[in-house]
């Protein structure tokens, strides 16, 4: 048993845990202070609950891991959700089909994810600047049709459209952190099983030498802006379902800010080449955990942004300065 | 081993004893410089003298300690010991800062300059002319830099012109006129025609005389022999750290300075089966811009093919261009009598080329990734089946390597950057060897790497080759190119100066053809 234990707790691994896997350390630690304030933390609801409202922006940030990995950034996620929602909504009220709507959206969103690829892989903006640019007319375009008004849920529809986001699997599992650990376990397999996953890795590494070994990273970053495409366009149709009225103003606003910060304490290194899934899933509910501590703890909800601001600020800095005694 | 000399014993100035090639003091003086790093003596009690308004030229092979002595002067290092004088004032222990105050400039080989700014603004970069309240004059320094320009036959250039607007010469005007604006008294010139064309030479010869009638030194760093014999007044061939000849120029000719540069190596020849066999790949006039002109070659099955040649002589591109990497200008490359595909690095492969890059670190080792991912990427990306990666198929390509190449790797998930260099090299020739091409390219395969990782390298390509793959080598260590190469050409200024056959082979010659000594001068 002590042999055992040393061999767990040794210095070597304290060092990657402080590294690689220091998001558990934080994650543990948060843990802790939200069952200081609230003993029933742990309990079945407030988990569920914790889990639903990780959900939305936590399938976008799995994106935003793959897109960060390899040495990216993509601003325009907000956006993409927001156009590819309200255009949905439209959609569905036209048709009452769910399922088209689901597909409507995803594959929209895949195809705002190509513009920003095609921008940066092959006319060779900076990503950036591209989901800068985005950023700003994805959500100009969705402000016009909606002409600022919300784009809602028609009556006869909203029934079977909003129990997607609130139902729940035999009356116990709701539904919307499945879809979040679908996507999880899907982003999961591609970044540590297929061969796409380590040209994610290499492009953010060291995209010359990658280049040298015969990969087109051209092509894997198009791809990467795809994908996070098409998880916000499943991140909108769960939005509308949820909210059943979309505004073309609001919704998706800070996306962006809240998926980089899950991928962020989530451990993947900024400057790309390195990052686990498993850090962003645990990154999303770490937010959310934020959230839930704020209000426990009576801060005024106005302060929420400056404490999400300083606890990154904290993580990639512990990550960072760690990194350099490597 | 040198006396002391009687001024240095006595304090007095000895004028027959300063002036061994002329009539007056010298104006520039390093006596006894020993340069020490841990236990390697770059350079090794070197004594090194210039007058006023002489052109010297310093000779010596990559490593000689050209750029150390360089540094020594530049204020760059201290010297472990010895003593540096400029006009009689002792400069040895200055900083890089007051060499430059002091009027030793130097002038890089990849230059210094900012291509955003303006003429003027580059001229005084660092040393802007301010007021008290730290606000540029920038009416005074355009003044100045117009005038300087004047100096450098660049009258008609205006100081407000942007710097990236102009070509290679101007570029390599503006560093000479950089450092005539701060009065420069020595100028140090490292390779500066590199990227000139024979014209553009010829204009930069003009100015260096001018300056050289207005008093200025310069030290002019080449391996280019034409060149050498018809700016330089006197040489300095440096070898190992320590002066192997020195002299005047028109003293001497083409074939001795050669001599002195390369001196006698012994002969160490492995011995290499020879066979003819069928030609496999044929390279047809090939051209890239200005890097490289016309070259063609032939490549037989199981032949080690050596390129050779100095700094600047096209090689780097033309092994990018073999692999896709650059694109060709003109010509074409056939392999089995079938052209090779050039639209990516990706058809390159598939045709049967694979290459081992220069540069490791920056060209080949995915750093933040394992020695297996490492090791399987290229392989990746030459098939298209198995979109999963298959842990057992890497796993035997790792022990593949492990037996092939002897790979000290505790364990398949270490991270590459933990390996030692030839480790990680031997990783790199791995991960192409997987794919059994019928040509490998390897562009400097022994860069970084320790003599024991080196000799097995040389094994491998030596083995690869009697089994029938056909291999280029970039290189330009003589004792590499004797122990693996059947052919070598020369390269000189992007064209081919000279192909040897294993049994022609010898260090002198091949330097002789690479430094253009048999073309006339400019």
């Amino acid at each position: 048993m002590q042999s055992v234990l040393n061999r767990v707790f040794n210095k070597e691994n304290f060092k990657i845990l402080c590294t690689d896997y220091s998001f558990i350390l934080s994650f543990v630690i948060l843990l802790i202070v939200a069952l200081i304030f609230n003993p029933k933390f742990l309990s079945y609801s407030s988990i569920a609950t914790l889990l639903s409202n990780a959900t939305i922006t936590g399938i976008v940030a799995c994106g935003m891991t793959l897109v960060i990995i390899s040495g990216m950034i993509d601003l325009s996620v907000g956006s993409i959700v927001s156009l590819s929602a309200g255009l949905g909504v439209l959609l569905l009220n036209q048709t009452n089909d769910v399922l088209l709507t689901l597909a409507f959206c995803i594959v929209f969103g895949a195809l705002l994810g190509a513009i920003n690829g095609v921008l940066v892989s092959y006319v060779g903006i900076a990503a950036f600047i591209t989901t800068l640019a985005t950023m700003s007319a994805y959500r100009s375009i969705i402000t016009q049709i909606g002409q600022g008004g919300p784009f809602t849920v028609n009556k006869e529809i909203l029934r079977s459209f909003s129990s997607v986001a609130t139902g729940k699997l035999f009356g116990v599992i709701p539904y919307l952190p499945l879809f979040l650990i679908g996507v999880v376990l899907l982003i999961g397999f591609l970044l540590g099983r297929t061969k796409f996953g380590r040209y994610v890795y290499a492009t953010g590494s060291n995209e010359h030498a990658t280049i040298l070994a015969g990969i087109k990273t051209k092509n894997v970053k198009l791809f990467i802006f795809i994908i996070i495409g098409a998880l916000c366009g499943l991140s909108a149709f769960l939005l509308a379902s949820r909210m059943s009225s979309v505004t073309a103003s609001n919704a998706g606003f800070g996306y962006e800010l809240d998926a980089i910060a899950a991928v962020a304490i989530g451990g993947t290194s900024m400057s790309g080449g390195r990052g686990r899934i498993a850090g962003t899933f645990l990154g999303a509910l770490m937010m959310q955990m934020i959230s839930v501590i704020l209000i426990a703890a009576q801060i005024d909800p106005f302060l929420n942004g400056l404490v999400k601001g300083i606890i990154i600020i904290f993580a990639v800095a512990f990550q960072s300065s760690n990194r350099r005694n490597v | 081993m040198r006396l002391g000399r009687p001024d240095v014993l006595f304090g007095l100035p000895n004028p027959d004893e300063y002036c061994r090639w002329g009539d007056c003091r010298m104006y520039l003086e390093m006596k006894n410089i020993t340069m020490v790093f841990g236990s390697n003596k770059a350079v090794d009690n070197v004594s090194f003298s210039l007058k006023k308004g002489e052109i010297h030229g310093l000779m010596g092979e990559n490593g000689a300690g050209k750029s150390t002595l360089m540094n020594i002067l530049g204020g760059v290092y201290r010297p472990t010991s010895g003593q540096v004088f400029l006009n009689g004032e002792d400069i040895t222990n200055i900083d890089e800062k007051k060499a430059s105050a002091a009027g030793i400039r130097f002038i890089h080989q990849e230059l210094n300059l900012v291509n955003d700014l303006k003429v003027y603004e580059n001229l005084f970069l660092g040393e802007e002319i301010v007021n008290r309240f730290g606000i540029t004059n920038r009416k005074l320094m355009r003044q100045r830099a117009a005038e300087v320009l004047e100096v450098v036959n660049m009258g008609d250039i205006s100081p407000n012109t942007p710097l990236s607007k102009l070509d290679t010469l101007h570029k390599q005007l503006i560093e000479i006129a950089k450092s005539l604006l701060f009065e420069a008294r020595v100028i140090i010139m490292d390779e500066p025609t590199t990227a000139l064309s024979d014209h553009e030479i010829k204009n930069l010869f003009t100015i260096m005389r001018q300056l050289k009638a207005k008093g200025v030194s310069m030290i002019y760093i080449s391996h280019k022999m034409p060149e050498l014999f018809e700016i330089c007044d006197s040489f300095t061939v440096l070898r190992d750290g320590k002066i192997v000849g020195n002299g005047y120029f028109h003293e001497i000719d083409e074939e001795k300075a050669t001599t002195m540069l390369v001196g006698q190596h012994v002969n160490d020849k492995l011995d290499k089966k020879q066979r003819k066999s069928d030609v496999l790949l044929e390279a047809k006039n090939l051209s890239c811009d200005h890097y490289f002109k016309d070259v063609s070659f032939e490549l037989r099955k199981g032949e080690v093919l050596v390129f050779t040649g100095l700094q600047g002589d096209g090689r780097r591109e033309l092994a990018e261009a073999l692999f896709g990497a650059r694109k060709l200008t003109s010509g074409h490359v056939l392999l089995e009598d079938k052209p090779v595909k050039y639209h990516s690095i990706k058809s390159v492969i598939r045709s049967g080329i694979s290459m081992v890059q220069r540069n490791r670190k920056e060209r080949s080792i995915i750093k933040n990734m394992n020695v297996l991912d490492n090791l399987t990427i290229a392989q990746f990306a030459y098939s298209n089946k198995n979109f999963v990666v298959k842990k057992n198929d890497q796993l035997r390509v790792f022990h593949d390597c492990k037996r092939l190449l002897d790979v000290k790797a505790s364990s398949p998930r270490m991270e590459i950057t933990s390996l030692s260099g030839g480790n990680q090299q031997k990783v790199i020739i791995s991960r192409w060897l997987e794919l059994k091409s019928k040509v490998y390219i390897f562009d400097n395969p022994t860069q970084g790497v320790d003599v024991g990782a080196k000799f097995e390298i040389y094994k491998l390509i030596n083995k690869l080759a009697e089994e029938g793959v056909s291999i280029i080598v970039f290189s330009q260590e003589y004792p590499e190119i004797e122990k693996i190469g059947d052919r070598c050409i020369v390269m000189y200024n992007g064209k081919i100066s000279k192909v040897f056959d294993r049994e022609e082979f010898n260090e002198k010659e091949m330097m002789y053809y690479s430094t253009g000594s048999d073309k006339k001068a400019v």
